[in-house]
């Protein structure tokens, strides 16, 4: 057993921490209070080639594997929630199906624009009615000659407003549920794809997020992403434990700014004559947040390793979502304890933090469908 | 061309510092990276690579450490690392890290070598000027500009009330100030590559250096704490009054 990271992982963590620093940081609060995409950033750290991380060499990529790529998303999460979520989407959700099905000219039109920042990918799941109950999905999509048209409207699509394509999950026969289910590519511009109401979001500020319309919209065949019909959920599964647990590294890069600010808090500020750091019942938080934190990385990274392995950790990238987000959240939360008047205060960053936080629980499962779908697991389904 | 740049690891500039309890050393947290100042000669140097399409080298010298700082410069763009890796070369002083390094930069003579002005460490600015002594090179302290034409390097330095150019034949020796250049981020491709890369090593012995300390650290002391900060509170006449009152008789500064 050995826990490290190898030493070529230490300085891929410690390069991307010090261009989040030098180069994210000095905008996250800007970022928050504006509530605007901040292009120009985006412009700046995509040229960086990070988006092709987890993508082959050939199409510029780095072809990481899940450790490292999580490595990743811990880091860039430090600085602020709303920027990572938007670069996360071109990297991971928005990009994988067109990645794994796309068309050679699909790829060169989408996918590798997309790797270098020229253009902002979606994926679309999210109705009105359903989120986490893909089988209620009622976005359809309609066979015609030579392709799909697609009707319906998708709610809370990261970069949706903005996005130049987006992989569309929809129904082609409601009756029959998750087996009707399939990913369709569609492009800015297509007639009938509209962005719609921008929502006015609590935390992850920075990344616009949004309705996406789709009346009558005519695409190819070749925009089916799969190798066969009916099986768009069966591809999403490939990448589901990833993105559960990319949202829990998102979680643990958050809680350590947090835990940070909060440390650096409790030895300067001064009370009854000492710092508030020499008191019991806050050396008492800091003694359980940092055991927390340190349980939810070692699931969180095991899981990823497990991927790596070949293996599909279904319950432990499940449980590392889930603990690390919640692991998070009791962070923040402790930190606006920490700090007390000045925590709920917009000059300081804990209230940024705690609200940012929120934002975690829905994304990859919401932890009351992950207990569920945990419990049922462990007790072995139905009897 | 060939530009050689002279790199160092040192410790974060966060890291946490200790002076052992008999003051004969230091412990430092372990958390490393390129010196400031390397960095910004590394950044030069991919700036000569650039405009005039040099080969660049970057060449350090430590006890069993520097890889990060060699990852880091090959991450900027940087081609080729050396590392003279010594156990002689624990804690030793200036002269002998200079001569290390001047002997690994004899290997393939370059054209320019380019250090930082001095390490956020030990803050003694003195290899440059050494390695430059050693191998004979004209050298021009604290550049904040740098232009290389017909076998010379027109080299900018600050003085006092405004600006100094010097020109140097190559080859030369110059040591990087903060606003030579401004270094860059390394990108994904560079971070891979760094990853990868094999750092090559050479010792002293092979080098033929014999490491002979003529300054060595006699002892580490701590300043003391700086005394707490006393707010005056009252109206500003009361306060100034009493500020006045508190330099006085307490400071004796007045």
């Amino acid at each position: 057993m050995d826990f490290r990271l190898t030493e070529e992982q230490e300085f891929f963590q410690r390069t991307v921490a010090d261009t989040v620093d030098r180069m994210i940081m000095p905008h996250v609060e800007h970022i928050d209070e504006s509530d605007e995409f901040p292009m120009e950033l985006w412009k700046e750290f995509t040229s960086l080639g990070y988006l092709g991380l987890r993508y082959p060499e050939e199409l510029g990529g780095m072809a990481a594997d899940t450790v490292t790529s999580m490595i990743f998303y811990e880091e860039l999460s430090r600085a602020s929630i709303g920027f990572a979520q938007s670069v996360i989407m071109n990297m991971l959700m928005g990009t994988h199906l067109v990645y794994r099905w796309g068309s050679d000219e699909i790829k060169e039109r989408c996918l590798l624009p997309a790797l270098r920042g020229e253009k902002i990918a979606t994926v679309c799941f999210t109705e009105d009615q359903s989120g986490s109950d893909l089988a209620g999905t009622r976005t359809s999509a309609k066979k015609v000659d030579g392709g799909w048209v697609l009707n319906g409207t998708k709610n809370w699509i990261t970069n949706g407003p903005l996005a130049d394509f987006a992989t569309v999950l929809a129904t082609t026969d409601p009756s029959k549920g998750m087996k009707a289910l399939n990913f369709f590519l569609v492009e800015k511009g297509t007639p009938g794809f509209s962005a719609g109401q921008v929502l006015h979001k609590l935390g992850c500020r920075g990344t616009v997020t949004g309705e996406l319309v789709f009346e009558d919209v005519f695409v190819p065949d070749e925009n089916l992403l799969g190798a066969e019909e009916g099986k768009g959920v069966v591809y999403l599964g490939e990448i589901l434990n990833e993105i559960r647990c990319m949202t829990g590294a998102m979680g643990m890069g958050l809680a350590r700014t947090a835990f940070d600010d909060g440390l650096d808090y409790a030895r300067k500020r001064v009370a009854f004559g000492k710092t508030i750091g020499e008191f019991q019942l806050i050396r008492s938080k800091f003694a359980e947040m940092a055991t927390e934190m340190e349980a939810a990385r070692l699931l969180l990274y095991k899981a990823a390793w497990m991927i790596d392995q070949g293996e599909q950790p279904k319950l432990e990238a499940a449980m590392a979502k889930m603990f690390c987000v919640e692991t998070c959240c009791k962070v923040v939360d402790e930190v606006t304890r920490i700090y007390g008047a000045n925590g709920f205060a917009h000059e300081y960053g804990p209230q940024r933090y705690f609200r940012d936080a929120r934002f975690l629980l829905y994304g990859g499962g919401t932890h009351e469908i992950l207990k569920n779908f945990l419990g049922k697991e462990i007790l072995g389904g139905k009897r | 061309m060939r530009v050689v740049v002279l790199v160092k690891e040192v410790p974060d500039l966060e890291a946490a510092v200790k002076v052992t309890g008999d003051g004969s050393g230091l412990e430092v947290e372990k958390r490393r990276g390129l010196n400031f100042f390397d960095e910004i000669a590394v950044e030069a140097a991919l700036k000569l690579k650039e405009s005039h399409g040099a080969v660049t080298t970057a060449v350090g010298a430590s006890a069993g450490a520097g890889v990060e700082a060699m990852r880091r410069a090959v991450a900027m763009g940087i081609e080729t690392p050396l590392l003279v890796d010594d156990p002689a070369l624990d804690g030793a002083d200036s002269l002998t890290v200079a001569r290390a390094l001047a002997a690994a930069i004899a290997l393939e003579p370059a054209d320019l070598v380019i250090a930082g002005k001095q390490a956020t460490d030990d803050e003694a600015g003195l290899v440059g000027p050494m390695v430059a002594e050693i191998l004979g090179l004209p050298c021009a302290t604290r550049a904040i500009g740098l232009e290389v034409e017909d076998g010379f390097v027109l080299v900018t330095r600050e003085i006092d009330g405004g600006e100094e150019v010097v020109r140097l034949p190559l080859p030369a020796l110059i040591t990087a100030e903060k606003g030579l250049a401004e270094p860059r981020v390394p990108g994904m491709a560079g971070t891979m590559k760094a990853m990868k890369v094999q750092i090559e090593r050479t010792d002293l012995a092979t080098l033929g250096v014999q490491a002979h300390p003529v300054l060595p650290v006699a002892a580490y002391r701590t300043v003391g704490k700086r005394p707490p900060v006393k707010m005056i509170e009252g109206e500003p006449a009361d306060a100034a009054a009493e500020l006045v009152r508190l330099l006085r008789q307490e400071a004796k500064v007045l």
